[in-house]
């Protein structure tokens, strides 16, 4: 291996990046592939119909935390790398044509593809990659960025030229990439969007990407219009429109799709629904595990949870199997990890690992005792001085149902135990409101991560520093844990000091993890070219759909 | 007249000055405030100092006082402010969502009348029959039904057996009328049928009293046909409290229509406040209560005109008040 | 009828009835006792009403499973032996929820009734009785109140105080405080210039006596038929705010926390559901009307007009 690197094509996957950085080599690459197989030559033209979930709160993709947003913003928009439409593991050029990674890692070299506009026609420029990146992990005033975490390993973002953006690095982080190509950190243009959030209003209605769609209409309540970027810079996208109405109720979204009122949608929860739609012919239904997981916070805060033998018993008293069970088919929450992260991934502890933690044994097939485990949760509670029905109350949001069915299902589980447990359903206000103040005992909160790497998971998640620390832990080890594993760049020994995190955090029972949330995808057979990744949020740009009619 | 009408506009001024401060107050007690529902929204732990640094930029960091005054000298000169929600003016919000919500109240209220009238004549007119017991007891049962579970099920029916499926896009009326209000017409029905079981249950109970009235018999002695004394002289003379009742039942309609349009996501002013409410949407949630108040308002004041136009020993009593 | 007809003219028929000018009545025992004979709907709805106060209080000796356990291996199962009105998502007993939820749903309909009421009752006959400044002042805040749709005054309440039984009742009530205090406002007017007032005050009774002696009893009639009505649409309310995500708490069922959440997205595969809690609402709301209309007709029979 030369010292000065070598040139690696695209797409490059999670473990070739994590080998070139190891040994310092440089990772670049040409041409956007055309990997995915296409069965059909696809036709040109048409109106693809699809439903989001409601109106976006915000169009601002870097303030926004949301699907509803995404699913509107990624259509317009470019990142530096995008996810593979066909791997998630995998990254292909997006405005970057290809990056060099310097031998000590902390430095990163994007080179821009040239003549690359936006849509009101101004050129995409290395300074407007600063403007966005710096917008992200270090937000002007009055604007919230709820990614700066996945950008927190930055140093510097410095434009060397026009076209040649230097991401300088505190420490080298293999998945570093795949942060930069998070499809909500989207390059905006700074002329434009530097007034705007002078003025306070952010890009709150203001969509401006380079991307293969441009909005061309937005009645809140009723629309989201997207026609065709004719000056896009990758391959022009195929359709001639894309329509999205804002629909919340998912019976509703169903009894459009199966009338053919609308070709999809790609958000479901509810299984009785999407029961109904895999029965209708013509529609592709699915459901698969996404990077978003149920969790039993407790409070650290307040008594008695800053006892982690009360911690443990909680973790005890649930019987995940009949969680799973339960919420499955209401949250969509079907599925169980051997670890923290996502169910599958290579990372995890393995279920003769994850059953030595404490009520973990009745994930299914785990072949746990529940009566033995709720016994010894009593015990536990006995111990930490908890009386016999101890009053206990979950928190939780009426408007989502990861959340609400969670928690009904825990607070009967919870009663078992000798606890009387009850579940305080606010309005999203109200639960915020609460929840930010740490004013609340316990919570089960649904937790959607955009990405699944273990930097992305357990470092937006599982550390003190992480956005979902709700419960208001501090454990300098496990944030310690969680910078050598991302430093790590040998593939090997990365993976062993991810599984030693997992253990150290496992045994803290600061957070509980009950279950995985699969959303699930249905649209009519005659769209074409669209795959479904394990990500909710990845390959929603639609550029390479296409309708067959 | 003159005299009284200015007075009752002084009142209604003043009820509308109360409701400002009532919705605005509300507003600002309500637990999360606009700033945090603006950071918020699922996205993780934010720090009090950048909730601080967006409360200022909304300018809800200002004393109430401060906040109240800035707000009710804009609305004075009809400036509702800008949604927090949507981005846009309140107040163009309102003119787009308004026409969904007065479409069905419109056609609710036809409805209602147009079957509650006539439902209520016959009702009377074969009082004590079975008949009349029939359409006494689907009115009753009309009144108790909560209107959104009657949405509900209406929906359930009309999923089951007629594969209905919500609209996509509501068609504004201007642009195909037809379209419009075969979209419309369930909500105005979920909505409607309590109203139109109050006015057919009234039209019965009055045409009673007033058939039973002297100059009917009257009329009747004269050799009259029985359709032209009850249409003609019972209806007429029976007009001035369903006509009342009308009045407000629109208002009531419009307060009705809150959870209804939520229920068939009816892009109208109903779901639109709900949604502000639970957004802490301030301008957009307290613009809208204030229209709606000065519906409700106005809608009393109208009534009470009618009413005096229509019985004018009432305009006298009032104007001596 | 001056200052009546204007302020509460139109409103009395909307509420119902009119402003009684009733003055004391002989003992009304009697004429109770013929409700019965005389106002057979009457009768069904005290009967129907006395039935789920029961099931209410006696739920734990009558309903057959817990109502806030559910069975993980029966989820929304339809009606059958065992499930007499089916289970729901969480593989609870819709009918042990249904007792249980009488509870509840029956304690917010009378809680916040009685409450809006009562309040609404002092509130207009002191303004009412005493007149001058202070009746202006209540009276614009009373418009006011009136003026903000009832659902949304409820639910921003409930937002505000959050979701107990006790909060939402307080936020049901909120509505009612102002109609029940037009009602008695304008009862209070026609009262005080009746003679037995102006002589109760020349004897020199004060004006806290007056109201409490003479006043109060007289608007009972018609406060009593609008508090039947507000039983109801206050057990109605409460189901639109849990629909709307501001109701009370899990697990301790209520007839509106029953059809709201899942049960929603599950209208469809599941109707039961949400089908029974509905026809729960709606038959006590029923019976809760009609016994109002026989209250008004025993205790008013000129007041039988309207509904």
């Amino acid at each position: 291996m030369s010292a000065n690197g070598m040139n690696k094509s695209f797409p490059i996957d999670r473990r070739a990046v994590l080998k070139a950085g190891a040994s310092g080599v440089a990772a670049a690459a040409m041409l956007p592939s055309a990997s995915w197989a296409q069965t059909q030559s696809p036709k040109s033209g048409g109106t693809l119909l699809l439903s989001n979930g409601g109106d976006p709160p915000t169009l601002d993709m870097h303030q926004s935390a949301t699907y509803l947003t995404e699913f509107v913003g990624s259509p317009c928009y470019s990142t530096l790398l995008r996810i593979d439409p066909t791997d998630i593991n995998k990254l292909v050029p997006d405005l970057a044509e290809k990056y060099e990674t310097a031998p000590d890692g902390k430095t990163i070299t994007f080179h821009l593809r040239k003549g690359v506009e936006f849509h009101n026609g101004m050129p995409v420029t290395a300074d407007d990659v600063v403007f966005s990146l710096d917008r992200i992990r270090k937000p002007p005033s009055g604007i919230v960025s709820p990614r700066k975490g996945l950008l927190g390993n930055v140093k510097m973002v410095e434009a060397k030229d026009a076209t040649t953006v230097l991401i300088h690095l505190n420490a080298p982080q293999a998945d570093f990439p795949f942060n930069v190509a998070n499809p909500y950190n989207v390059i905006v243009p700074r002329k434009v969007v530097e007034p705007l959030d002078a003025s306070g209003q952010g890009m709150k209605r203001t969509v401006m990407g380079s991307g293969p769609f441009k909005l061309s209409r937005a009645i809140d309540g009723q629309i989201y219009e997207f026609a065709r970027n004719d000056k896009y810079f990758g391959q022009k996208a195929y359709l001639d429109k894309i329509q999205m109405f804002p629909i919340k109720g998912e019976v509703e979204r169903a009894s459009a799709l199966k009338s053919g009122r609308i070709h999809g949608c790609f958000f479901f929860a509810n299984e009785a629904v999407l029961e109904g739609l895999r029965a209708t012919p013509n529609i592709v239904a699915s459901r698969r595990p996404t990077p978003t997981f149920i969790n039993l916070i407790p409070n650290v805060r307040v008594k008695p949870f800053d006892d982690i033998r009360v911690r443990e018993a909680l973790s005890l008293a649930i019987d995940r199997s009949a969680f799973i069970k339960t919420v499955g088919p209401l949250a969509g929450a079907f599925y169980h990890s051997t670890g923290l992260l996502l169910p599958g991934s290579p990372y995890n502890l393995g279920m003769e690992e994850i059953k030595k933690f404490a009520g973990f044994d009745t994930i299914p097939d785990g072949g746990g005792n529940i009566e033995a485990n709720r016994k010894r949760a009593m015990e536990l509670l006995e111990q930490a001085g908890v009386p016999k029905g101890f009053k206990i109350v979950l928190l939780a949001r009426s408007d989502i149902p990861a959340f609400r069915d969670s928690s009904i299902n825990l607070a009967a589980q919870l009663k078992t135990v000798g606890l009387d447990a009850s579940v305080d359903i606010r309005d999203a206000g109200g639960f915020y409101a609460a929840e930010s103040g740490g004013q609340f005992q316990c919570l089960a909160h649904s937790v959607a991560v955009s990405g699944s790497l273990p930097d992305q998971i357990l470092g937006e998640g599982y550390t003190s520093f992480g956005g979902r620390n709700y419960g208001g832990w501090k454990d300098d080890a496990i944030d310690a844990a969680f910078r050598a594993q991302s430093a790590e760049l040998e593939p090997e020994k990365r993976k062993q000091l991810i599984k030693d995190f997992q253990t150290m955090f496992l045994k803290t029972f600061y957070q509980i993890n009950l279950a995985w949330v699969g959303y699930a995808t249905a649209y009519s057979k005659s769209v074409k070219g669209w795959h479904e990744l394990p990500d909710l949020y990845a390959n929603m740009q639609m550029d390479r759909v296409w309708l067959d009619t | 007249m003159i005299g009284y009408l200015i007075q009752r506009l002084m009142t209604g001024f003043v009820t509308l000055f109360g409701v400002a401060l009532i919705v605005f107050l509300i507003m600002r007690v309500i637990p999360g405030d606009a700033a945090v529902m603006l950071s918020g929204a699922g996205s993780g732990v934010v720090s009090e100092a950048e909730l601080q640094q967006v409360r200022h930029r909304l300018g809800i960091d200002r004393s109430l006082p401060v906040q109240f005054a800035d707000w009710t000298s804009h609305v004075a000169v009809l400036d509702f402010g800008t949604s927090l929600r949507t981005g846009s003016p309140v107040i163009e919000d309102i003119a787009r969502r308004f026409p969904y919500t007065l479409q069905i109240v419109v056609l609710a209220m036809v409805i209602a009348i147009g079957v509650g009238v006539p439902a209520g004549v016959l009702s009377s007119w074969f009082a004590g029959t079975w008949a009349d017991r029939t359409l006494q007891t689907i009115t009753i049962i009309g009144l108790a039904a909560p209107s959104f579970w009657v949405g509900l099920m209406m929906i359930i029916g009309l999923v089951y057996f007629f594969n209905w499926s919500a609209p996509l896009f509501w068609e504004p009326f201007w642009q195909s009328p037809l379209q419009s209000m075969s979209q419309l017409i369930w909500p105005a029905l979920a909505v409607g049928l309590r109203q139109l079981a109050l006015i057919a249950r009234m039209t019965r109970s009055i045409m009673r009293e007033v058939l039973n009235e002297d100059y009917i018999r009257t009329a009747r002695a004269k050799g009259l046909s029985e359709g032209r004394v009850v249409f003609r002289h019972a209806l007429w003379n029976g007009a001035l409290p369903i006509v009342t009742l009308i009045g407000f039942e629109i208002a009531a309609l419009f307060g009705g229509l809150i959870i209804t349009e939520t229920v068939f996501s009816v892009p109208g002013l109903g779901q639109y406040v709900v949604q502000s409410i639970l957004d802490r949407d301030y301008p957009a949630a307290q613009g809208i209560v204030l229209i709606l108040a000065t519906i409700v308002v106005l809608g009393n004041l109208g009534v009470d005109l009618l009413y005096g136009m229509l019985d004018p020993r009432i305009r006298v009593q009032g104007a001596r008040a | 009828m001056t200052e009546t007809a204007a302020a509460a003219g139109p409103l009395d028929a909307y509420a119902g009835f009119t402003p009684a000018i009733a003055p004391p009545k002989p003992p009304r025992s009697r004429r109770i006792l013929h409700l019965a004979r005389t106002q057979p709907l009457g009768a069904i709805s005290t009967a129907i009403l006395l039935i789920v106060i029961l099931a209410a209080i006696f739920a734990p000796y009558i309903s057959p499973f817990d109502p806030t356990v559910g069975d993980p291996a029966a989820l929304y199962k339809p009606p059958s032996d065992t499930y007499w009105l089916g289970t729901d998502a969480f593989g609870r007993d819709i009918l042990s929820r249904l007792i249980y939820g009488a509870r509840i749903s029956l304690v917010i309909g009378f809680g916040a009734s009685i409450l809006g009421v009562v309040v609404g009752t002092i509130i207009g006959t002191t303004s009412g009785y005493l007149g001058g400044w202070l009746d202006s002042i209540a009276q614009r805040l009373m418009d006011a109140m009136l003026a903000f749709p009832m659902l949304l005054l409820a639910l921003a309440m409930a937002a505000v105080l959050g979701s107990s039984v006790r909060n939402v009742i307080i936020a049901l009530a909120m509505p009612i405080v102002p109609r029940a205090a037009r009602i008695a406002r304008a009862s209070t007017l026609v009262l005080k210039t009746t003679t037995f007032i102006e002589a109760s005050r020349a004897i020199g009774c004060g004006s806290l006596r007056i109201i409490a002696v003479h006043i109060l009893p007289n608007t009972f009639a018609p406060l009593l038929v609008i508090m039947t009505a507000y039983l109801g649409l206050a057990i109605v309310q409460e189901a639109a705010l849990d629909y709307l995500g501001a109701g009370i708490q899990e697990p301790q069922p209520s007839w509106g926390l029953m059809m709201s959440g899942s049960a929603t997205s599950l209208a469809l595969t599941a109707p039961w559901i949400v089908l029974f809690p509905g026809l729960a609402i709606s038959i006590v709301v029923l019976a809760s009307n009609l016994l109002g209309d026989a209250i008004r007709d025993v205790l008013d029979p000129k007041l039988q007009r309207n509904l």
